[in-house]
């Protein structure tokens, strides 16, 4: 069955007050499940805006945005509630500890196993011997780790991920970026990232660059 | 299921942290306090209605302050057939050189008409029943007044004109209910003997026992209501216990309390919201980020918020039920007989008020997590503050609650107005004060212009802070200075009141006696003042027990005869605060003047027609003018007053009430002009005093529990702003001590943050407790407001150094980690 978001058309921008920033113009593009896209640019280019646009969570200023799930034009409601998310500042629960951050939205989900998959993804992702361990007690890399899993975890059509090695060395980037790309491809999700590092935008199967407001396919 | 278990996961880990513990005590503390006033309140109504039910002696009870003639009698006991007669007086009692105010019952020959007395021979001998009172030349008195007069049966005691013998000592009557808390000391004489003993004293209370079926009942009630206006029904069945009403003012007199410690703990809580909120709005992002619908994190929320209530209630009913053992018992020396008998449905219903308040408060909060989004986790978002939601929100629920409880609205507003200004006051001291140091700050360097810097950028927060410890310091400020002050008046009062006898009522006749027995013994008249008995019995032509239905003090009163006075200028001890007084030679004598307090409790205008029975003879007046107790002079004032032309127009005997200095020799001839005037109405200084040191004692300790709850929920405040704010403040400390300022410097930045936040508090309350102080003082307590600087000032600089010392020692604690977790917090 068919899942992709299509992108025709939009255009975006915001208000200061005294100032309106353009961020984009007339751009198109489509996601497709199975399908790993990367978008980079500099600072300010509106890659962030676009991730959110792309996600649902904003509306452009003008264009057209359509989420087609199983064959079928979806609403925002059923998208999000199709897709995950990895930040930059990992956002997991500080009073939670490992394992329990993981098992929250298959709770929220009502999964009775909630407990026993977090345990299996936690031996996925190499940290099963943190599983007791708040957030506090972990370092970056361990923290983006868990971030993952818990997308990855109910299965979403989507993952839509916002510099999510920006917070990390180039180390421990090169190893979350790996543990991403594994998941996605082995869930075969959509995954739409938007980053700096060229490193981990070359492992996408597709790079777009956003710069002076146009999204050019990078080589 | 797993959502369940996770909300209660969520509500225990939110209970551990400080926010979660000073919210969950605040509430129950809340909920404790309103529960204890209900349960008291169920066992005291409860004890009332079974004591009308076992103790009115009869069926009905006719009361009034008029004796009935001869037809109305023979109308009533050709309705119903049985009837009986009674009639009370107080009278001073004298035996040898003993003398003492007693409530003397002078009882018909029917009575009583159900039950039986029980008297004794003798001081703790064996009990007797009796069916009938006493026979004519016998009196029967309480073991109290025998042992006060030291008399024993047999002895002979001489009342008015009539030599009576000592036949019993009275332990019970059966329609003892009928005194309601009055715990005087009582005898009682065959209603024969009534004008030997009383001669006119119209001040006695005559009662009518009757037995009825219920078709007899209504039919005496219809009767009732057109020819005695000024007469009280009772009723055994469906009726209401006369102490009912005194409960329900006392209970609403609470209530008034309670909306106040609600409006201190609405500030805790409000406190305590701000870092809940910005947690819930982090933890539905996140759930979002998930793929869960906003509707179910929100439902989430509120199952939390329901669960901490649930916790709330568990622990305020285990706290209210031991407070309301405790309570009951010590009540017991106001309504003997009285036991805990807990009311659980009005407990529920409380339960259920406390909760739709909480919820008016939280509502805000609900409003704004609809706000949560995904984005904020995606980059920094703007945080409406939604101010006017909280405050709109909270002055519903306060407002909610004062409708529930509070039956006195013109304390209720001037308390509530003094409130509102004082947080204007902080509200305006805070922004000029902010960003006047801003501005000077501007071009200066060092901590203080940092602070304010810090102060402008958390200005709508700060604000908030300000307004609720000025809140409390008002709350805290003013009860205290009520508590001292009242207590100082009362006692004040005692002392110096114009001489050292009260005459609280003299017949004419009277007068001649005692100026005849000043001469004798060296005493002195310093005041008589003239009045006539009149009772109040419709306004605008509506009868009183029609013309208004939520209880008030100044109803009750009105329902009993009130003297009623007459001058032709401002009496020099009154000002003149509405309308306009009478011209000394006005020929138009049906026009009167009343207290500004009566006019407002009993939404009276200028103009309206009031209507007065007097010695059986309606009277109509308008009223004119409100006039003002003004010290200074005597401190004998009436509530109502009528031009002195009026006097001619009214048949009715005149009394005197005023005062008298009497030398140390002049007292023990006392017991002489009491044993041939009964029903003269003296109260020595030193009895006056006991009464007053006795309600002294009372209300100093109903003061002192309010005054430790409003210590306990100011804590609970302070507590709050800490740890609303700590997490803000760690920052700040995490970022200066990064760019290499030291501890020190950190102290004194914070130190100039919370002496800027209490001095304005400060400032603030002061100004309310003025403003409060300035309405409420002289309309309700009669006392006019002079604070004391240096007391005021005291308390101001114990204020700022507890708020400072706190602040202090929590960013002592808080430097206390490495400059990376100051930063990470």
């Amino acid at each position: 069955m068919q899942n992709k978001i299509e992108l025709t058309a939009i255009s975006h921008h915001f208000e200061t007050g005294t100032d309106r920033i353009e961020l984009f113009n007339d751009l198109s593009f489509t996601v497709e499940c199975g399908e790993t896209l990367a978008i980079v640019g500099p600072s300010g280019a509106g890659k962030s805006s676009l991730l959110s646009i792309a996600a649902g969570l904003e509306k452009p200023t003008t264009g057209d945005v359509r989420f087609i799930l199983d064959g079928n034009i979806a609403d925002i409601r059923t998208l999000r509630a199709n897709s995950g998310f990895i930040f930059q500042q990992f956002h997991l629960m500080p009073e939670l500890d490992a394992i329990s951050n993981l098992a929250l939205p298959l709770r929220l989900k009502g999964n009775k196993a909630a407990f026993q998959l977090a345990r299996e993804w936690l031996e996925k992702v190499g940290l099963k011997d943190r599983a007791h361990h708040r957030p506090h007690q972990l370092s970056g890399g361990e923290q983006q780790r868990i971030a993952i899993a818990r997308a990855f975890i109910t299965k979403p059509k989507f993952i839509f991920a916002d510099e999510p090695t920006g917070n990390l060395d180039a180390k421990t980037s090169e190893s979350v970026t790996s543990l991403m790309f594994e998941c996605a491809q082995e869930t075969k999700c959509g995954l739409v990232i938007v980053t700096h590092s060229n490193r981990l935008a070359v492992r996408a199967s597709h790079t777009f660059r956003l710069q002076g407001g146009q999204l050019e396919q990078a080589a | 299921m797993s959502k369940i278990k996770l909300i209660l996961e969520n509500s225990i880990r939110s209970l551990k942290d400080s926010d979660g513990r000073i919210g969950l005590l605040t509430q129950t503390i809340l909920l404790a306090f309103l529960l204890v006033l209900t349960l008291t309140s169920g066992s005291v109504q409860h004890y009332l209605a079974d004591n009308l039910d076992q103790m009115l002696g009869s069926d009905l009870v006719i009361e009034s302050h008029t004796e009935l003639d001869k037809d109305k009698i023979a109308k009533l006991t050709a309705m119903t057939g049985e009837l009986a007669q009674t009639a009370l007086a107080n009278i001073t009692l004298t035996h040898k050189d003993r003398w003492a105010r007693a409530r003397l019952k002078l009882v018909g020959a029917n009575y009583p008409l159900q039950g039986t007395l029980r008297l004794s021979d003798g001081l703790g001998t064996t009990e007797q029943i009796s069916q009938n009172g006493p026979k004519e030349g016998d009196i029967w008195i309480g073991p109290r007044l025998a042992a006060r007069l030291g008399l024993n049966v047999g002895d002979s005691l001489k009342v008015g004109d009539a030599l009576l013998r000592v036949d019993a000592i009275l332990l019970h009557e059966p329609d003892r209910i009928m005194e309601g808390h009055n715990v005087d000391m009582r005898a009682m004489v065959s209603h024969t003997n009534t004008t030997a003993m009383l001669g006119n004293d119209n001040r006695a209370l005559h009662r009518y026992l009757l037995a009825a079926n219920v078709p007899q009942r209504a039919e005496i009630e219809a009767w009732v209501s057109n020819n005695m206006p000024a007469a009280t029904l009772i009723k055994k069945h469906g009726g209401q216990h006369p102490l009912s009403a005194f409960w329900t003012r006392t209970e609403n007199f609470l209530g008034l309390a309670s909306v106040l410690l609600f409006f201190m703990g609405a500030v805790a809580l409000d406190m305590t919201n701000r870092r809940w909120l910005a947690k819930m709005r982090y933890r539905l992002a996140l759930y979002t980020s998930f793929g869960t619908p906003m509707k179910t994190g929100i439902t989430m929320a509120v199952g939390e918020w329901l669960v901490t209530f649930i916790a709330t209630t568990v622990a305020a009913l285990l706290l209210a039920f031991a407070a309301f053992g405790l309570i009951i018992g010590e009540m017991q020396n106001i309504f003997p007989g009285l036991e805990a008998n807990p009311d659980f449905i009005a407990a529920a219903k409380t339960t259920g008020l406390v909760f739709l308040l909480l919820l008016a408060l939280k509502a805000p909060s609900f409003i704004q997590l609809a706000q949560s989004s995904l984005l904020s986790l995606i980059r920094t978002q703007s945080e409406g503050t939604y101010i006017w939601h909280r405050l709109v929100f909270g002055l519903l629920s306060v407002s909610m609650l004062a409708v529930a409880y509070s039956d006195n609205w013109l304390l209720t507003g001037m308390t509530l107005f003094a409130v509102v200004i004082a947080l204007a006051l902080m509200l305006l001291l805070t922004w000029s004060i902010v960003k006047v140091g801003n501005l000077w700050g501007r071009h200066r360097t060092g901590l203080l212009p940092f602070s304010f810097f810090i102060a402008q950028q958390r200005l709508i927060a700060k604000s908030a802070q300000i307004m609720g410890l000025g809140l409390c310091g008002l709350l805290l400020l003013f009860t205290m200075m009520l508590m001292r002050d009242l207590g100082g008046m009362m006692e004040s009062h005692a002392r110096t009141h114009d001489g050292n006898l009260l005459v609280s009522q003299a017949h004419e006749y009277h007068v001649q006696a005692l100026e005849e027995w000043a001469g004798q013994t060296g005493s002195s008249i310093r005041t008589l003042k003239p009045f006539v008995s009149a009772q109040l019995v419709a306004i605008n032509g509506t009868k009183l027990d029609d013309y208004m239905q939520k209880p008030s003090d100044t109803l009750a009163t009105l329902k009993d005869p009130i003297r009623l006075s007459w001058a032709d200028q401002i009496p020099e001890n009154n000002r003149l605060t509405g309308g306009t007084w009478w011209a000394q030679d006005t020929e138009n004598w049906q026009q009167i003047s009343t207290e500004p307090e009566v006019m407002t409790d009993m939404e009276l205008e200028f103009g309206d027609r009031l209507t007065y029975q007097i010695e059986g003879k309606s009277y109509d007046f308008t009223l004119v003018a409100s006039h003002a107790f003004k010290s200074g002079a005597s401190s004998i004032t009436f509530w109502f007053q009528v031009p002195g032309i009026a006097r001619q127009h009214i048949e009715a005997p005149t009394r005197y009430m005023g005062s008298m200095e009497l030398p140390e020799t002049a007292w023990p001839a006392l017991a002489r002009l009491w044993q041939a005037h009964p029903s003269l109405s003296l109260a020595p200084l030193k009895e006056l005093t006991e009464r007053f040191d006795r309600t002294l004692a009372m209300v100093t300790k109903v003061t002192s529990g309010y005054a430790a709850m409003v210590l306990l929920l100011s804590l609970f405040v302070l507590a709050a702003s800490v740890s609303g704010f700590r997490a803000d403040d760690r920052l700040k400390n995490g970022l200066l001590m990064s760019m290499g300022f030291s501890n020190r410097d950190c102290l004194r930045l914070n130190f100039y943050d919370w002496g800027i936040t209490a001095l304005i508090a400060a400032i603030g309350a002061i100004a309310g407790t003025w403003i409060a102080g300035s309405l409420i003082y002289e309309e309700q307590f009669g006392l006019t407001y002079r604070p004391d600087l240096v007391w005021v000032s005291a308390t101001v600089l114990m204020m700022v150094s507890t708020v400072c010392l706190i602040g202090y020692l929590a960013c002592r604690q808080s430097l206390k980690v490495s400059v990376r977790n100051l930063i990470a917090a």
